[in-house]
């Protein structure tokens, strides 16, 4: 009896005030232009050349595809021009059209396609922070709010320093590991608070902290040891027929 | 209304216009005869009558300038005697001057049927442009070539 | 979306496809077209001892291949060939399948999914334009299914694209808009426009002749395939994902292509419409008059679209023969071009000898007289690219009957050996659609793709589907596909002649190969070397295809013209070349059409009469001392000979401007004053036809080709007039960038829209995107 009435009561204190529509959520769209605009940091002039080193390994990459295959390597080779450059600018798409003997506007419909493809200037540290529904309920909005708050910085933006840039990215793939960012190539994984504080702190200090996950797992393991699959494994013809 | 009123009245208007030559003039020329006090003269010579024992519509009229002779037209009276021809006003400019605003264009009158008569142009292209020789081309581009386009030389916009 | 292998990836699709289309195509084609394909298959076939019929008109009734597979479309059984997609299927079947993204011409994008129709036992409708045929499929095109399938399509379409029907161009010939009635939903349960609205897409900016509302642009990605595939143009693409994809170049830049309006025809809705056409009129609004073009040498088929005597806008028609369906950007624009610097009067110098306005009884008889003045021997008449046949053979017989012998046109051709006397040195001979069957092209002193812009669209055609290898001799110029060059000047051209150049061989395994030589190269002080030695090599490449068993009539050589009626005018006899007026320095010059000003006032006699008639005023007009307006082609009834040698007709779509007349009357005018018996004997049309068909028949049978032949006697003739040397300068290209391609005729010099397009060429090659 009691706890209905607690109920009904709770009912009429806290009522529901937002009437949601089925389908009033806004789209949330990239802050990307899929057009180009020409500016003094990005535009055909601006020189870019692949180092010798790069030189190499897009010949190696070319090895893996047959003749008349060679634009299949766009992909690899944007990615080698934006791991040099830090960013994508329209003369390094230029330089891979011309090395992959492709049309300009071939290597434009890749670059913009691919999110990971900056075709804007980025920070020495590109710091992700993933908000799909396993990261955002684990925290990942805590955790974007902190990295917010460290670096001085809205998503989308770049320190002034140009050390780090800070986007909101869709699921990276370590879910079991949530809430994760990803800074260039590494992923800090099972982020607390102060997690997020050190990392910064020594990225700042030109340290790169140990990536992986950050409460002791050394992967993806349960945290607190195995609750399946304790025994010793069974050996071969386990559950046979006795007849077999 | 008798008849002795009347003959009076006829006195009255042959007296004002002058005598039986001059009245039969403009008993020609306007084809009335009526007497009346005379409010005033515009610019142009033309004289403002007024005489309320006419019925309404008929008891202000105008004598224009005998210089017109019969080439007069409701046109030529100016603006500030309209309005009182027409009972906007009851005050005539003798009474009330017209306030002289400079934006204000000297008094026109109506020139259709005339020389200086108004055309309508077009400022659209003509639909073919015809090849000039060179002689007869009177500007390089043909944006400044009225040729190119229907206006009459004589009559341009902004041209008195 | 895109695929990493991209448009080498397509060319092999393509290829297959290719085999598809030809298939389809021979039945829906016109019957032209078909008949080549049945001789191509007879000869083909006869080699190999099996004679499989050719495939005509819808399945049922035609015998079946043996190959071919029944599908039932609506419980209608058709038999097709394998690899059929259901959507040919189904056109068989005389049912059309609602499409965007589907076009006969481009490869298959699959992309809108309007052509989903039901198949039986299929869980899901499937996208009908990219499913090929299985035996005994059975399709519904008008289930339930398929009907809910096609409204949710358009419902999804309709949610991101603009109601503005009003104010669109393509209002009453857009694809959406029909397709919306026949097939759409009658209500939308788009309700979102209070909150985030409709999709917003930048315009483009791709040149001054289309141009893009891009938020009307539903994705069919048609003008993308367009430009990869026909013009070779890779400046169209996608970018961005998803919601926010869009068509367009990602950088500020022109659609540099000199058949970039075709995408205005493939635009399914109006996101690319004609900038000159904007806002003037709706479709059904025009009058239609089908016609043929005068642009290059081809006679691309074209329909005149007018209104109140104007015209407004100029539509490619599809010709198999010709131009597929496609025309060039200078044939389509380049109509403002017939309302501008045009002759409406004649004219007649003064004593001050200053060009006059004067009636046509006086300019008539002030032109008499001085004819009169004249014997016939000192007379002479130069007639330009543009002229039509009526016209010309009205000035030959005015000027013979007057005594003169002299008639020349502009465009030189080498005289020495056959000259222009075998019909077969100057024509086309394999016709353009031998294109599609040749295997190897040699191009010869030509930038094939500004003077017969459709023709090298069939060149890369070929070259994508049929693996057609070419090569190139003369100044290098980019032509869209990879050609093999060879040199620039004619030694390179002799050495082949000879057999004694390392490509000989390869020329010589060539099975079907072709020989293009373009007009231009033989206006050149090395042209009649050129001619020369292509009607050599061309005699023993088909001498080496007869050896090795080939019996098909493949004529190798080929000549390229650029001007609309050359052809022509050398079958009426006339002389090609002005060498012979400049020898004889005439008293009298009529010029008829006459504007490349290749005879100039010191080439004539001091005193020298010199009668202009033509439509616009130009270099001719400018010299003239009596000036006859006549008409352009939108404004005759007249016949063109194009350079394959197919004479095709133009109608009026437009009366000529002011007091200007049709050429042929003109002339029979004059010809009532002018001395003696000089009085024309035709006074309609079809009696000029009547006279037409006397002295050159095969112009009068419109729309076919007339054959030559004489091969082996005009290189017997080459022989015996002992091969001309040669400077071995480079063979130059007369129009070498796409800025030189938009003005080369009297009407495209007088069009805007032409100088506007030269200005952006230029100014596109000068940016940092270059063209």
């Amino acid at each position: 009896m009691l706890p209905s009435i607690v109920r009904a009561a709770t009912r009429y204190v806290s009522p529901s005030t937002v009437s949601r529509g089925i389908a009033s959520s806004t789209p949330v769209l990239s802050s990307h232009l899929f057009v180009h605009r020409d500016t003094d940091y990005n535009n055909p002039d601006v020189p870019f050349e692949f180092s010798p080193d790069n030189m190499k390994r897009i010949e190696a990459i070319l090895a893996q595809f047959p003749d008349g295959h060679k634009r299949a390597g766009v992909i690899p080779i944007l990615d080698l021009a934006q791991r040099q450059h830090g960013w994508l600018p329209i003369s390094a798409m230029h330089k891979v059209a011309e090395v992959l003997d492709m049309p300009r506007m071939r290597v434009y419909e890749v670059a913009t396609f691919y999110t990971m493809f900056n075709r804007q200037p980025t920070g020495k540290y590109h710091v992700q922070v993933c908000t799909t529904t396993p990261c955002m309920l684990c925290g990942a909005e805590a955790v974007r709010e902190r990295l917010k708050e460290k670096l001085g910085i809205d998503k989308g933006q770049t320190t002034k320093d140009g050390m780090f840039t800070l986007s909101e990215v869709e699921c990276l793939g370590a879910c079991v590991n949530a809430p994760m960012i990803q800074v260039n190539d590494d992923f800090y994984e099972d982020l607390s608070l102060k997690d997020v504080d050190d990392i910064i702190d020594n990225l700042r200090a030109g340290k790169r902290p140990t990536p992986g996950p950050r409460n002791g797992r050394t992967c993806s393991e349960p945290i607190a040891g195995l609750t399946s699959l304790t025994e010793e494994p069974k050996g071969p013809g386990f559950g046979l027929q006795a007849g077999l | 209304m008798s008849l002795i009123q009347k003959t009076l009245n006829l006195f009255r208007a042959i007296k004002q216009n002058g005598g039986i030559l001059s009245s039969l003039k403009t008993l020609y020329v306007t084809d009335d005869l009526k007497w009346g006090t005379h409010v005033g003269t515009d610019k142009y010579g033309n004289k403002y009558y007024e005489n309320n024992y006419y019925f309404l519509s008929r008891n202000r009229w105008v004598i224009y300038n005998p210089d017109f002779h019969l080439d007069y037209d409701g046109s030529q009276i100016p603006p500030e005697w309209h309005m009182w021809m027409h009972y906007t006003t009851d005050k005539p400019p003798t009474v009330k001057p017209p306030v002289n605003y400079k934006w204000m264009v000297p008094h026109q009158e109506n020139k259709s049927g005339s020389s200086e008569m108004y055309y309508p142009y077009s400022t659209t292209r003509t639909k073919i442009e015809s090849w000039q020789p060179a002689h007869l081309r009177t500007a390089d581009t043909e944006e400044q070539n009225p040729k190119l386009f229907n206006i009459p030389q004589n009559n341009r916009i902004g041209v008195q | 979306m895109f695929h990493p292998g991209g448009v080498h990836g397509a060319r092999h699709i393509a290829q297959s496809l290719h085999h598809v289309k030809n298939a389809i195509r021979g039945t829906c084609s016109s019957k032209l077209l078909m008949q080549q394909k049945a001789a191509a298959a007879v000869a083909v076939e006869s080699k190999k001892g099996t004679v499989t019929p050719p495939p005509t008109g819808p399945a049922p009734t035609a015998p079946a291949a043996p190959n071919s597979v029944e599908v039932y479309i609506d419980d209608k059984m058709v038999m097709v060939e394998p690899g059929t997609t259901v959507l040919q299927a189904a056109a068989l079947a005389g049912v059309e399948i609602p499409r965007f993204c589907y076009h006969d011409r481009l490869s298959i994008a699959g992309n809108c999914r309007m052509c989903l129709v039901e198949v039986e036992k299929s869980v899901k409708p499937v996208a009908s334009c990219a499913m090929p045929v299985m035996k005994g499929m059975r399709v519904k095109t008008n289930s339930p299914m398929t009907r809910k399938a096609r409204e949710g399509v358009m419902e999804f379409l309709l949610m991101n694209h603009p109601l503005d029907c009003p104010i669109c161009d393509q209002g009453g010939e857009c694809d959406l808009q029909d397709q919306s009635m026949m097939f759409g939903s009658d209500r939308s349960r788009f309700t979102d426009i209070k909150f985030d609205g409709k999709r917003a897409v930048e315009d483009k900016n791709i040149g001054p002749l289309i141009k893009t509302i891009m938020n009307r642009c539903i994705h069919c990605t048609r003008c993308i395939r367009f430009g990869s595939e026909v013009a070779g143009v890779d400046d169209l693409g996608t970018t961005g994902r998803g919601n926010e994809m869009q068509v367009g170049t990602y950088v500020e830049k022109l659609f540099a292509s000199e058949l970039s309006g075709n995408v205005i025809d493939l635009c399914p809705v109006g996101a690319l419409t004609s900038k000159p056409y904007a806002f003037t009129y709706r479709p059904w609004e025009l009058r239609k008059h089908e016609s043929v073009d005068v642009m290059d040498g081809l006679g691309s088929a074209i329909l005149v679209n007018s209104r109140g005597g104007e015209i407004i806008r100029i539509l490619p028609r599809v010709h198999e023969g010709i131009n597929e369906e496609w025309i060039s950007d200078k044939t389509r624009f380049v109509y403002d071009g017939l309302k501008r610097q045009r002759l409406t009067q004649p004219m007649l110098k003064n004593s001050q000898g200053l060009l006059e306005p004067v009636d046509w009884e006086d300019a008539l008889s002030g032109i008499a007289a001085r004819i009169n003045r004249v014997p016939g021997q000192e007379m002479a008449a130069l007639v330009g690219g543009l002229c039509d046949v009526e016209a010309l053979t009205a000035l030959k017989d005015l000027m013979n009957r007057l005594g003169c012998e002299t008639l020349c046109t502009e465009e030189s051709f080498p005289m020495n050996a056959a000259g222009t006397d075998l019909r077969s040195n100057y024509l086309l001979n394999t016709k353009i659609t031998g294109v599609e069957e040749a295997d190897l092209v040699l191009l010869i002193g030509t930038n094939i793709r500004f003077e017969a812009p459709v023709l090298n669209a069939r060149i890369r055609k070929a070259y994508l589907h049929n693996n057609l290898r070419i090569a190139s001799i003369g100044e290098r110029v980019d032509l869209r596909y990879e050609t093999d060059f060879l040199g620039d000047s004619v030694h390179v051209l002799a050495q082949l002649a000879d057999g004694d150049h390392k490509y000989s061989e390869i020329l010589s395994k060539a099975k079907k190969p072709m020989i293009i030589v373009g007009s231009s190269s033989l206006q050149h002080g090395d042209g009649t070397a050129v001619l020369a030695n292509a009607i050599v090599l061309a005699d023993s490449l088909r001498s080496k295809m007869s050896s090795n068993g080939d019996e098909s009539d493949w004529k190798v050589l080929n000549v390229l013209h650029r001007h609309a009626n050359q052809v022509g005018a050398l079958d009426l006899g006339y002389k090609a070349g002005p060498s012979a007026i400049k020898q004889m320095q005439p008293k009298v010059l009529f010029m008829m059409g006459a504007d490349d000003g290749v005879v100039q006032r010191r080439d004539l006699a001091g005193d020298a009469f010199v009668i202009y008639q033509g439509h616009h005023g130009d270099k001719g007009a400018e010299m003239a001392d009596a000036v006859l307006p006549g008409a352009a082609y939108t404004e005759k009834y007249a016949t063109y000979v194009n350079t394959e040698g197919r004479a095709q007709r133009g109608n009026v779509a437009v009366t000529p401007p002011g007091m200007a007349r049709e050429d042929w009357k003109i002339l029979r005018a004059l010809s009532e004053f002018v001395r003696g018996s000089s009085v024309l004997p035709y006074d309609s049309l079809d009696e000029v036809r009547k006279r037409l068909a006397e002295i050159a028949p095969h112009l009068t049978r419109y729309g076919q080709v007339e054959d030559a032949n004489y091969f082996r006697q005009s290189k017997d003739l080459v022989w015996n007039a002992a091969r001309p040397g040669h400077s071995g300068q480079t063979l130059p290209a007369q129009q070498r960038e796409l800025e030189d391609f938009y003005m080369t005729n009297t009407i495209s010099r007088a069009s805007r829209t032409m100088a506007k397009c030269v200005t952006a060429a230029r100014h596109q090659k000068s940016t940092r995107y270059g063209l």
